[in-house]
């Protein structure tokens, strides 16, 4: 999917190009390789959703995230019964088929598999760019991808089932609300992900598949996410986390505002889960257990661009150009051999290896990924 | 550190100068929120939408703020004259704002400041420029305004400097010189009636940019950005074996910082003086338009890159933190940089002035 274009001339390519690929790479914003841009967050800004979150960028991107649930009854109640081999064999059966699909690396816990399973329709998932159509391409495209991650483990939605006969169905409304200065991935998953640790249910009364009743104090509603210690304290399991990373040359750069990825030569969105692991989390509750989630290309938009005129070919340089006949009418149209400081666009796909090592740098233990969510985690939650 | 979240700070306090009284300073008191002078009926009415507003509790500092939003009353006071950024409707003495901004009181005259505006172009002006569209015989040229501006192939500087009537040739050959987003600097030339504006490149000046990296803040309108001053392009020396950097501030916003070049004719005339013919007043402009279509960086340094994201980062924090963008005070914060660097723990290659960094820099440089 190709991310939006963004109009640079080709000098601006080359340089940027050259001033990236240095080691270490100088970003024109001064930032370094792995930090992210500074942003302002906070939750519970909406008071009639269940959940919601806001994040602000530096450069005034900012996105607002909404999580609305109902009840809802459980169309096929069968699927849960008594019958474990046969509910097992199904779950098996899914997994499969989404293993098959090529895209969710994740290694899902087939242990603790106990009927308990939630279905992947009780999530909804909206996203709203302005200034794009709904069904747009790329629109789409970032719902999916948002979607793709929060379903990838089973964990959300195996929260949503309140009996047999009931369950929540989740809304998340994603709204951007500046125009998309940057390829807004990376800031709306981060805002999904507070809005998902805010997010509180009622806390049920009732018990057992009777018709659901709740309590009516909000404040002793419980989160979605549960805490270490009631209501304080961090969450236990996390929402995954979508990330940006592209690769220039040899370096690998982590959030990318819009010109770095006019550049980029692989851009990849990886999503990562993060659960403490439910076996040893006695022995190491500081280490986080990071697992990935999926991992999608982003088309960068270098590819689309027009390549740099070499002064050698250039009909409209030096003294004597006005005079020469000219051979090239188009002679942007002409694609040379890399010359230094014109800009030519990466052709042909990414390289194994380029991948397998952005993949790396992202779940690299005490890298990028932990302390990003360490960040989220000092965000205070209302 | 690779990711700071930081809170939200409360809304930014608007300072300005015409009527904050010192009632004011008590905040429950609604009626004392709008100063002694402008309590008019149509006040009370924007004091209540105000307090009807939904509110944090970090809010609470800053209620006497003074922004008006479009189509709010201002007042219905007949005393009042209107000025930019008003309006009347027919029967009524209702000033409504038009824009969002600030309040001016000039004697009787109300006008609003815009917080942010579009670039107006002016004949004169020297404006960076982004090419949008090429059509058969111009270009048309986004500047940051309302509409784009127009180029046309008959205000440009051909290839050598040579003066002749442009020909089909060079209509069929125009993206040569300038093609899709190529960035320029110019000269507003003329303004249409609408307020398009016609650029020239006709001067040693203008012409195509390379060499370096392009920021994009608010031009002339309001709040903070660049502003309109004596010298809009000037070349600076570099910390830190910088060389010489060249900074163009576009009166429309848009900033380039580029690496110093000297012409490569000037350079070998310095070498030889002998062999080759001398730059001369005559054949300067056929020597220095060589190069002008050029679309190749010249070799950068490392230092001088480094440099030139300093720059960008001193501009954008002079933005972000509503100061404006002009020579003194980007100098001054370069210098302001290089010494924050020096004291930081990345050393004096720490170029990254975001976030803090930026609001240091920015009371540094207003003595607070």
């Amino acid at each position: 999917m190709a991310s939006t274009q963004t109009l640079l001339s080709p000098a601006e390519l080359a340089y940027l190009h050259s001033s990236l690929s240095l080691t270490p790479p100088i970003r024109p914003d001064g930032r370094s390789s792995t930090q992210f841009r500074p942003l302002v967050a906070e939750t519970g800004i909406l008071p009639g959703t269940n959940g919601s979150a806001r994040i602000c960028f530096a450069d005034g991107t900012e996105a607002i995230v909404g999580v609305k649930a109902e009840v809802e009854r459980t169309k096929s109640a069968l699927t849960t019964t008594e019958d474990e081999t046969v509910h097992r064999l199904e779950g098996e059966f899914v997994e499969g088929l989404a293993g098959a699909g090529g895209n969710s690396a994740g290694n899902i816990d087939e242990e603790d598999n106990d009927g308990l399973e939630g279905q992947n329709e009780w999530v909804e998932l909206s996203v709203e760019i302005p200034g794009y159509r709904d069904d747009d391409s790329g629109t789409v495209f970032l719902s999916a991808l948002l979607t793709e991650a929060l379903l990838a483990d089973g964990n959300l939605t195996k929260k949503l089932r309140i009996n047999t006969r009931f369950h929540w169905k989740l809304y998340l409304d994603i709204l951007l609300i500046s125009p998309p200065l940057s390829y807004p991935l990376p800031l709306l998953s981060l805002t999904t992900h507070l809005a998902l640790l805010s997010t509180r249910l009622p806390r049920l009364k009732s018990e057992g598949d009777e018709d659901p009743f709740f309590d009516d104090d909000w404040a002793a509603a419980p989160y979605l996410y549960p805490r270490e210690n009631g209501t304080s304290g961090k969450a236990t399991l996390r929402p995954p986390i979508s990330l940006l990373v592209m690769a220039v040359g040899n370096n690998i750069i982590f959030d990318p505002a819009k010109e770095e990825l006019a550049v980029a030569d692989v851009a990849l969105a990886v999503s990562i889960g993060d659960g403490k692991d439910n076996n040893s989390n006695a022995m190491d509750t500081d280490t986080r257990n990071l697992r990935l989630l999926s991992v999608r290309t982003i088309d960068p938009p270098s590819r689309l661009t027009p390549p740099g005129v070499p002064n050698a070919t250039n009909t409209a340089y030096g003294a004597a150009a006005g005079t020469t006949a000219q051979k090239q009418p188009e002679a942007r149209a002409a694609e040379s051999e890399a010359v230094e400081g014109v800009w030519k666009p990466p052709r042909g796909g990414a390289k194994p290896l380029v991948m397998a090592a952005l993949v790396q740098k992202v779940l690299e233990k005490g890298g990028v990924t932990d302390e990003v969510l360490d960040a989220l985690d000092a965000v205070e939650l209302e | 550190m690779p990711i700071t979240i930081i809170a939200p700070k409360p809304a930014r306090h608007h300072f300005h100068d015409s009527h904050q009284t010192a009632g004011s300073d008590d905040e429950s008191d609604t009626s004392s929120q709008q100063g002694a002078s402008l309590d008019q009926e149509g006040d009370i009415q924007m004091l209540i939408s105000q307090s009807s507003r939904p509110k944090h509790s970090h809010s609470q500092s800053s209620q006497n703020y003074n922004i008006v939003t479009p189509g709010e009353v201002i007042t219905s006071d007949p005393q009042w004259m209107r000025g930019h950024g008003t309006y009347m409707t027919p029967q009524t003495h209702n000033i409504i704002s038009s824009v969002a901004g600030t309040i001016s009181r000039t004697n009787k005259l109300l006008s609003v400041r815009p917080l942010r505006a579009r670039y107006t172009p002016e004949v004169g002006d020297l404006v960076v420029g982004r090419i949008v569209e090429v059509q058969a015989k111009r270009w048309r040229v986004d500047v940051g305004g309302t509409q784009l501006a127009g180029l046309p192939l008959s205000a440009i500087n051909l290839p050598g400097g040579i003066l002749r009537k442009r020909t089909e040739t060079d209509e069929l050959q125009i993206r040569t010189f300038f093609a899709e987003g190529d960035l320029l600097v110019a000269e507003v030339q003329s303004l249409f009636g609408d307020g398009g504006a016609s650029l020239h490149t006709r001067s040693l000046k203008y012409g195509k940019l390379r060499n370096g990296v392009f920021v994009a803040v608010s031009g002339m309108g309001g709040g903070g950005g660049v502003v309109r001053s004596r010298r809009q392009v000037w070349t600076m020396e570099g910390a830190n074996n910088g060389g010489l950097i060249d900074i163009v501030l576009g009166v429309n916003g848009y900033v380039w910082i580029s690496k110093h070049v000297e012409t490569a004719a000037v350079v070998e005339d310095n070498k030889d003086n002998n062999n080759k013919p001398s730059v001369g007043i005559t054949n300067m402009e056929e020597v220095v338009s060589a190069t002008m279509y050029s679309s190749q960086n010249d070799k950068i340094e490392v230092d001088t890159m480094r440099e030139i994201a300093r720059l960008r980062g001193v501009i954008t924090a002079l933005v972000e933190n509503g100061l404006r963008v002009d020579e003194d005070m980007v100098v001054k914060g370069y210098h302001e940089a290089v010494e924050m660097a020096l004291a930081s723990e990345g050393g004096p290659d720490d170029v990254y002035l975001g976030g803090e960094r930026g609001e240091q820099l920015a009371n540094a440089l207003t003595g607070v």
